[in-house]
């Protein structure tokens, strides 16, 4: 049986689809049929080019990796495969559906699953019903709308907490890489701490699981070999355990691999050795999470991280001539217009380049964080009730310290000091 | 592989005709199922008055498309003129045609808000000013219709070049096209933005790979609708080689199978971007992006040179100079003189050469060029004095003797025979087993009369190439200087056997048999 998993993002160029990846090879390494389609805004697809994949591929099954603002063309997409072939079962999966209200499935027609545990071993348990002609029986980590249109929650399903029981998208060869400028190295999964602005602790039940540093690097000598030159860790916090990512970045260099890297970690998770170390194995970027510079918002949000913090970590990066980016955000709770200001004062005066992920952006509520639960507690008012189900608050709200008005005078306060237009790759 | 999708259409309008519309609006409908799923539609008017009802029905085509297909975006440009010049009859145009298109199209911006996207369909007046608008009037214009969600974009002639000058309203543009012409035909003004883009590609894809080599552009077709052609480039429509006819053959899907039969892949892409860049260099451009233009010209140059057609480079790097960076001169210059040289236009090598001296004059091969058109040229003196100069700069190996070989040849020519073996003894010592060597030798020691010396190194050409008539002759001239007539004779004899047409050679045979 044939599974087609596609990822949309007309917005931008396409990337590694990682999480696609992992599902993927783990699928085909239980026997399925397996293709990945990343459609970025520089790919090529017409609806007749479309029709002919699916006419040629046949899947019985289709996965869409479903983010907020790709919404309407998983829609789009949905209604198009079951145009051509009712009988294809489509599930949605990813940032937006894990948390997603399962009353979106009454205006989301084409929809038949949407996935709530870690996609592997959901998907894999789907596939097999669907191959065994009962689609809907024997399911866990899913809600489900059977032929009658009645909705069904699962319960959730175990993932695995030892990351390497996961089948590698690398060294099972699921990824195209003709076009892969950068590969998307995902060694950890999820994140302890309790930001209310985040997904992925809700998502990953504040725990973190890690691969091992061996099945990282014979990832990386693999993707060596297919001619990638550069290195994108996805993991939220990549320096959780300093001696890990030490083991990890020593190996890179006694087995000479040699790419250029970038990592995301939380500012108060490194030191002076570790950056050096980085800088020797490679590292070309570090971005950390700064949010906000305003301390007394920045305790608000769960973070514990104090400024001074990140004004050091930063400084270490700098010493050793480590290109330093920050995610920052405006519009959060308690955070005044002033304080605002503020994040893009501290942006400047650390001398860090107004650029691809330090362009700010305004706080967007998403399905799943503690924000979406509870955001009346922190007097936020969403400016738009007549949303679909599937589309959470986003950035359409006010709070009771920022209007509309200030955050577009903000995003244009930070566009104007931009070396690059304002677009940011990270969200 | 998933086949190419086509991402851009431009329908070049006409006057209107019921039938033919009817048949165009079904082709667009078909064509949708074959647009990529972000594409670009360019409906090009002469004026809006009388295209309106065109304008009007293909929007409402791509709406319904857009309805029924969820993934679809697509960003539709109307070209037109704008004659007016009051504030009345401007109002007029926003309210007649832009607010009118714009109203039916206002679900995508609703369905943009909730989902906070860009809106899938965008609509992008490109307007062609006349000469007596006054610019405060076109900002206000421009004003209004973003007010309205639309994004004004400006197509400028060379009678409104001086707009481009006018920082205020350049601001308030989208986006600028220039057409280098003075021509409002809707086709001229097609080309010209296609051959914008076409433009933007070609450099966008220099920045990304400094050594791009030219492959299609985007996917397109251009649709006329004043005759139901179809091409499916611009070179193709250049060159007036339609695919098919709309209004005779009416079926979406035979178009699309002649398409990607025909499709781009025949085309001189090469030829085609190459043609665009210098009717670019005297638009109201920013001198930088002159700069940018010339670095794709030298690149466009550098490729013919590579595909060997010189004469194609040589015309690419002139005008190339006339846009790059003085710092770009250097190199821009040395690559003309070589071009030059390949196709024996040895004068004006020598010319672009001396205007890359400052920057490569410290390099050996520099000179090594350099001396060799004057050698072609015949002023061996100048050539000799750029070989030495190489030498000096200490030349790699492998060119180490080809230097010394040509600076041999130049003190031959000189009649400084005994330099010329001084040299050509230390290229044999480098090397060895080169004829040329030998066979400069032989010439050398022949002048010197040094007959033995030169038959012991006219030998070693011949061991090398059996076949060399002139070596046989030299070695024929040597002997008989000896008087070794007999050995002499023998030469001859296997020159002219290489060689029948060799008269020296047959020359010197009957006055050497007469003689005997
Ligand atoms: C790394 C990262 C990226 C990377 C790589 C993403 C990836 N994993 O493929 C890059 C840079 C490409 C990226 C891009 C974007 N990202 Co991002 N990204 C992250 C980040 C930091 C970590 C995600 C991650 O790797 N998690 C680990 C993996 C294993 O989890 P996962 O992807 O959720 O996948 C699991 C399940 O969800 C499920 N699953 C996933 N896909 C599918 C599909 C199917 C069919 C099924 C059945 C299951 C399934 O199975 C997976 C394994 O168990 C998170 C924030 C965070 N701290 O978590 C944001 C986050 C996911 N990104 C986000 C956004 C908005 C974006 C962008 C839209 C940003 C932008 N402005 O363009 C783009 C969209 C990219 C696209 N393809 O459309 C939001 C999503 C919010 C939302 N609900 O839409 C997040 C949550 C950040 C936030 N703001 O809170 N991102
Ligand atoms: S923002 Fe970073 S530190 Fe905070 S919960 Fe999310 S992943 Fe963890
Ligand atoms: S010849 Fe090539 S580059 Fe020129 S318009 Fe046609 S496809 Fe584009």
């Amino acid at each position: 049986m044939n599974i087609l998993l596609i990822e949309i993002n007309p917005f931008a160029s396409a990337t590694t689809p990682i999480s696609l990846g992992y599902i993927a090879a783990y699928l085909k390494s239980n026997g399925f049929g397996v293709k990945i389609l990343a459609v970025g805004e520089d790919m090529s697809l017409s609806c007749s080019g479309f029709h002919e994949l699916i006419n040629s591929f046949k899947p019985a099954l289709v996965g869409l990796t479903a983010y907020q603002r790709t919404m309407l063309y998983v829609k789009g997409f949905a209604g198009l495969i079951k145009s051509i072939d009712n009988n294809i079962k489509i599930i949605i999966g990813g940032p937006q559906a894990t948390f997603m209200p399962s009353s979106s499935f009454a205006v989301l027609a084409d929809i038949d699953y949407i996935c709530r545990s870690s996609g592997e071993v959901t998907l894999l348990r789907i596939a097999r019903a669907v191959d065994s002609g009962t689609p809907f029986s024997d399911l866990l980590g899913v809600s489900y709308k059977d032929s009658d249109g009645a909705v069904y929650d699962t319960p959730e399903i175990e993932a695995f907490t030892d990351l390497d029981q996961y089948s590698s998208p690398y060294l099972n060869d699921v990824f195209d890489y003709s076009c892969m400028r950068e590969a998307i190295m995902l060694t950890s999964r999820g994140c302890p701490h309790h930001c209310i602005y985040c997904y992925t602790p809700q998502a990953f039940k504040h725990k973190i699981t890690f691969h091992s540093v061996d099945r990282v690097i014979e990832e990386i000598k693999w993707i060596s070999k297919k001619g990638v030159k550069r290195l994108w860790f996805a993991d939220p916090n990549i320096s959780f355990k300093p001696e890990r990512l030490i083991e990890l970045l020593d190996r890179i260099l006694s087995e000479n691999l040699k790419f250029e890297m970038w990592m995301q970690t939380r500012a108060d998770l490194v030191t002076k050795e570790l950056m050096k170390k980085m800088k020797q194995a490679g590292v070309k970027t570090i971005a950390f999470g700064l949010e906000s510079a305003s301390e007394q918002v920045l305790t608000k949000l769960g973070k514990h991280l104090a400024v001074e913090k990140v004004a050091q970590a930063i400084r270490m990066a700098q010493q050793q001539k480590i290109d330093v980016e920050l995610f920052t955000i405006f519009g959060l709770p308690y955070e005044s217009f002033d304080d605002a200001v503020k994040t893009l004062e501290f942006v400047k005066k650390n001398n860090v380049k107004i650029m691809g992920n330090t362009n700010s952006q305004q706080m967007q509520i998403y399905f799943g964080t503690h924000l979406a639960g509870h955001y009346k507690d922190y007097n936020i008012r969403p400016l738009n009730t007549d949303r679909p189900a599937y589309i959470s608050i986003g950035s359409q709200y006010e709070t009771e310290y920022i209007r509309t008005s200030e955050l577009h005078e903000i995003q244009n306060m930070w566009r104007a000091h931009s070396l690059d237009g304002g677009k940011r790759i990270v969200s | 592989m998933i086949k190419t999708a086509i991402h851009k259409i431009y329908v070049i309008l006409g006057k209107e005709n019921k039938g033919d519309l009817e048949q165009l609006s079904r082709t667009l409908s078909g064509l949708f199922s074959y647009v990529n799923m972000t594409s670009n539609l360019y409906l090009v008017a002469g004026n809006l008055p009388e295209s309106m009802p065109q304008v009007e029905r293909i929007q409402k085509d791509v709406i319904k498309f857009l309805r029924e297909n969820l993934f679809a975006r697509l960003y539709l440009h109307f070209v037109h003129a704008i004659p007016q010049t009051t504030v009345k009859g401007i109002d007029y145009y926003f309210q007649y045609y832009y607010q009118y298109l714009k109203r039916e199209t206002r679900e995508f911006d609703q369905e943009g808000y909730v989902y906070q996207e860009v809106p899938r369909f965008m609509l992008l007046p490109v307007i062609v000013p006349g000469n007596r608008l006054e610019p405060a009037l076109l900002i206000t214009l421009l004003d209004t219709l973003k007010g309205d969600f639309m994004l004004p974009c400006l197509y400028l002639d060379r009678s409104v070049f001086f707009l481009a000058q006018d920082k205020d309203l350049m601001a308030r543009t989208e986006k600028v096209y220039y057409g280098n012409d003075d021509s409002r035909e809707p086709a001229a003004i097609a080309c010209n933005m296609f051959n914008g883009d076409l433009l933007n590609d070609s450099l966008e894809m220099l920045t990304s790979e400094d050594r791009f080599v030219p492959g299609p552009c985007q996917a397109s077709l251009i649709i006329s609708a004043q005759d139901g052609k179809v091409y499916t480039c611009l070179d193709a429509f250049r060159k007036n080689q339609s695919l098919t006819d709309i209004y005779k053959s009416n079926s979406v899907d035979a178009l699309m199978t002649l398409y990607y039969e025909h499709g781009g892949s025949k085309r001189d892409c090469l030829e085609c971007r190459a043609r665009v860049p210098e009717s670019f260099a005297d638009l109201p451009i920013s001198q930088r992006r002159k700069q940018r233009i010339g670095a794709l010209l030298c690149h466009f140059g550098t490729l013919y040179h590579d595909a060997g057609d010189d004469i194609q480079a040589v015309e690419k790097y002139e005008q190339s100079l006339k846009l790059s960076l003085v710092q770009e001169a250097g190199h821009i210059n040395f690559r003309l003189g070589l071009g030059y040289t390949n196709i024996g236009r040895f004068d004006q090598a020598v010319k672009a050469f001396n205007n890359a001296e400052l920057t490569y004059q410290s390099q050996y091969y520099f000179h090594f060029y350099k001396g060799r058109c004057y050698f072609e040229m015949g002023d061996y003196q100048a050539a000799l004095s750029e070989f030495l100069q190489a030498l000096h700069l200490k030349p790699q190996q492998e060119d180490l003797v080809k230097i010394l070989i040509y600076a041999g040849s130049c003190h031959n020519s000189l009649g400084e025979y005994e330099e010329a073996a001084v040299v050509l003894e230390k290229a044999e010592k480098a090397s060895g087993h080169v004829k040329e060597i030998y066979n400069a030798l032989g010439f050398s020691y022949f002048q010197l009369k040094n007959y033995d010396k030169a038959i012991e190194k006219l030998l070693m050409a011949v061991e090398i190439d059996p076949c060399s008539a002139v070596d046989y002759a030299s070695l024929g001239a040597n002997y008989r200087e000896k008087g070794d007539f007999d050995k002499a004779i023998v030469m001859y004899e296997k020159a002219l056997a290489l060689d029948p047409d060799m008269i020296l050679a047959s020359e010197n045979l009957e006055r050497l048999k007469k003689r005997i």
